[in-house]
């Protein structure tokens, strides 16, 4: 495995109860790459994002991120992740500044203050930066949890359906947020989503997930849209 | 461990979070008080109208308002991290997650001081008990009680977070383990307030001094059990 | 694919049958039949024997429970999870008996149907303890389930010292009935010391066997899903 991969998993099996949301999914993804993963509700995308981000365990199989493996070694492998997940992980009884300060005493951040404003501006929240999370709108508090997310600088993103509850303007601007962070910082961003349009403007891979298993993966600049859309509808019937 | 820079940072933040939420909205301090106020009173009505009766039994009805105000506190308290799956949220932020235990145990504590802080004046006039003379005594023993009560109750009320019927099992699992802590104080409580002093109830105060340090070691150790998935 | 096991039994197995019936036959014997009434109180005192037996083959079943939960969060293995279930599901069994035999035994000697003696309310204790394990195991959430429980199963036991402790100086306090005999073993002639030796026998050898019933259905259990769970995977290929 070279340096350069910062994602891989072999055989990833995960099981919950009777119901197997995971089989045999095997994925390798290169640093700064962006990774789409599409699929019907159900077809286990979160359930794989959940597993990457040391959330729950594989029921079998290997998930190794920068090389170390997420089961044993999930202490080292945390603070390389930012996760945006259906929950937001904000308390909505303080305010945006709050809950930012908060988490990057956690994590650690140095000049968290100075490194909080940067980021709500960067998500065009700076005007509402008093207010009490709970009063946000859901789109608000989508785009907070982005800010919440990308405080530690962390190297890998795992963003699960980061478009839903999103206004056309709100999209726009995180799709240009992901974009400055894949080509100036280098990032490796993995997001989930079923809206295929929006996932492939701006993703350099795709894999279409159904039923728990990877059932095409590709380039996003090969496959004209067209194509995608017809294999797309194909697998998720 | 527990001396790790890192440690005490995130305990702190998480601590001084947890206030500045309470501080902010007082639910669960409010909802905590009202019901130790109306446990006591309660009581009042049910034992009847004989002042010495009422007097008899007025340590233990202030050791059960306490430990019913636990277990609602504990309750609201993991209902409002696991709102927006907050805990989550911490959980992947943490280095040793202990420090989330620990943090959340001594901001328990906090909450119980205050009440009982509030409840004693009102439990001294109801209940005609004299409680200045051994005020220093039973802060002790009260401050033993809640150490005990908040380290077992913040641990049970993690695992009963992640259950079905979240809040039947808090209660269920928490009241009969805690019963050592229950009797030692509340006998410890009665010897005070009939003016024994410290020395008299020497062998209740080890009894709850050990249970503290115990659960403490105990609920240390397998506290990641709770929180690993 | 495992073989299936046969109809018949190991001959292990029936062996322990075999002793635990006859052993309890002996036991039942030498209460009703062989040992003399005792003096003070009459016929009742019979079931002393059963009772004190039972409740420390309650207090063996629930050491089990620790020490198998210790292994459970250790090994993480689904025996050792067997093994505290199965413990605390017999330990929760002779418990009931106890609390059952003691106002039995309780009510025509002293007049009441309950006595707050020492062990009697450390028992009523270790019930409600235990009983809320087993409710735990039922409402967790799969995942949880064996970690949950096995953590309160070690903290169950070691409640019991300060229990006891506490309880006892409690007791203390409080004008008894009668003075209790406790049933210790000072002052107990022969006769009767045999016959209490063979009741324990007796009933941990049927705590024993119970066990391994228990276990045995618990493992079965295993072995069904794992069976259930290939064939699911297969079909899925």
């Amino acid at each position: 495995m070279s340096a350069d991969v910062m994602v891989h998993m072999q055989g990833v099996t995960k099981r919950f109860a009777h119901v197997w949301a995971l089989r045999g999914i095997d994925l390798e993804l290169q640093r700064g790459r962006c990774l789409g993963v599409f699929g019907a509700n159900g077809a286990g995308k979160t359930t794989l994002l959940k597993i990457l981000a040391t959330l729950t365990r594989p029921s079998a199989g290997t998930v190794t991120i920068a090389g170390y493996d997420t089961v044993r070694e999930a202490t080292k492998v945390r603070p390389l992740l930012g996760v945006l997940g259906h929950r937001t992980f904000l308390y909505g009884d303080l305010n945006a500044s709050e809950n930012l300060r908060f988490y990057g005493r956690l994590f650690g951040v140095s000049q968290c203050e100075e490194r909080a404003a940067e980021l709500l501006q960067a998500v065009g929240l700076e005007a509402h930066t008093r207010q009490l999370v709970r009063t946000y709108s859901r789109g608000m508090q989508q785009r907070l949890a982005i800010a919440r997310a990308l405080l530690h600088q962390p190297p890998l993103l795992l963003l699960d359906e980061p478009y839903t509850g999103l206004d056309q303007h709100a999209v726009e601007r995180l799709q240009s947020l992901l974009h400055g962070l894949l080509q100036t910082e280098d990032r490796t961003i993995i997001l989930s989503t079923h809206d295929l349009q929006r996932g492939l403007r701006i993703c350099d891979e795709i894999v279409i997930q159904s039923r728990g298993k990877i059932v095409y993966r590709g380039a996003a600049a090969d496959t004209a849209s067209a194509d995608i859309e017809q294999l797309y509808s194909d697998y998720v019937k | 461990m527990l001396s790790s820079r890192r440690f005490v940072r995130q305990g702190l933040a998480i601590l001084l979070k947890d206030l500045r939420l309470e501080w902010r909205t007082r639910a669960i301090f409010t909802s905590m008080f009202v019901f130790t106020v109306l446990v006591m009173v309660v009581f009042n009505f049910a034992i009847g109208a004989d002042p010495e009766r009422i007097r008899a039994v007025a340590p233990g009805v202030l050791w059960v308002a306490l430990l019913f105000a636990t277990v609602l506190g504990l309750q609201r308290a993991v209902q409002v991290e696991s709102e927006e799956d907050c805990l989550q949220g911490v959980l992947l932020a943490m280095g040793d997650r202990s420090a989330l235990f620990v943090a959340k145990a001594v901001v328990n504590v906090c909450y119980l001081s205050v009440v009982a802080l509030g409840a004693l004046p009102l439990f001294s006039i109801w209940f005609r008990i004299d409680i200045i003379s051994c005020l220093g005594a039973l802060s002790i023993v009260l401050i033993l009680g809640i150490i005990g009560l908040s380290l077992v109750g913040t641990l049970f009320a993690m695992i009963s977070a992640n259950t079905r019927t979240r809040g039947l099992q808090l209660p269920l699992l928490f009241l009969p383990v805690s019963v050592p802590l229950t009797i030692a104080a509340v006998y410890a409580t009665t010897e005070l307030i009939q003016g024994r002093g410290l020395p008299d109830i020497r062998d209740y105060l080890t009894l709850m001094v050990v249970f503290d340090v115990v659960f403490f070691v105990v609920t240390l150790l397998v506290f990641d059990y709770v929180v690993e998935e | 694919m495992q073989q299936s096991r046969t109809a018949s039994k190991p001959p292990w197995e029936h062996v322990q049958a075999g002793l635990t019936y006859g052993v309890m036959a002996v036991a039942l014997w030498c209460v009703f039949v062989y040992v003399p009434t005792e003096k003070a109180q009459g016929i009742v005192q019979r079931i002393f024997y059963f009772h004190v037996s039972v409740a420390l083959t309650m207090f063996v079943a629930f050491f089990l429970v620790c020490v198998a939960s210790i292994g459970y969060l250790w090994k993480q293995t689904p025996w050792w999870d067997s093994l505290a279930l199965s413990a605390a599901e017999i330990g929760v069994l002779f418990c009931t008996l106890v609390l059952i035999t003691g106002p039995i035994w309780a009510r025509p000697i002293w007049g009441v149907w309950w006595t707050w003696d020492p062990t009697l309310t450390l028992t009523l204790v270790l019930w409600l303890i235990y009983v809320a394990y087993l409710m735990l195991r039922a409402d967790a959430t799969d995942t949880n389930r064996t970690r949950f429980a096995a953590i309160v199963g070690i903290i169950g036991f070691v409640d019991v010292p300060l229990i006891r402790w506490t309880v006892t100086k409690w007791r203390t306090l409080h004008p008894k009935p009668v003075v209790l005999q406790e049933g210790g073993a000072t002052g107990l002639p022969p006769s009767m010391m045999l016959t209490f030796l063979i009741a324990l026998a007796a009933c941990l050898l049927l705590s024993f066997f119970l066990l391994r019933q228990r276990m045995a259905l618990a493992q079965r259990r295993h072995e069904l899903e794992a069976l259930r769970d290939e064939i699911e995977n297969s079909f899925a290929r």
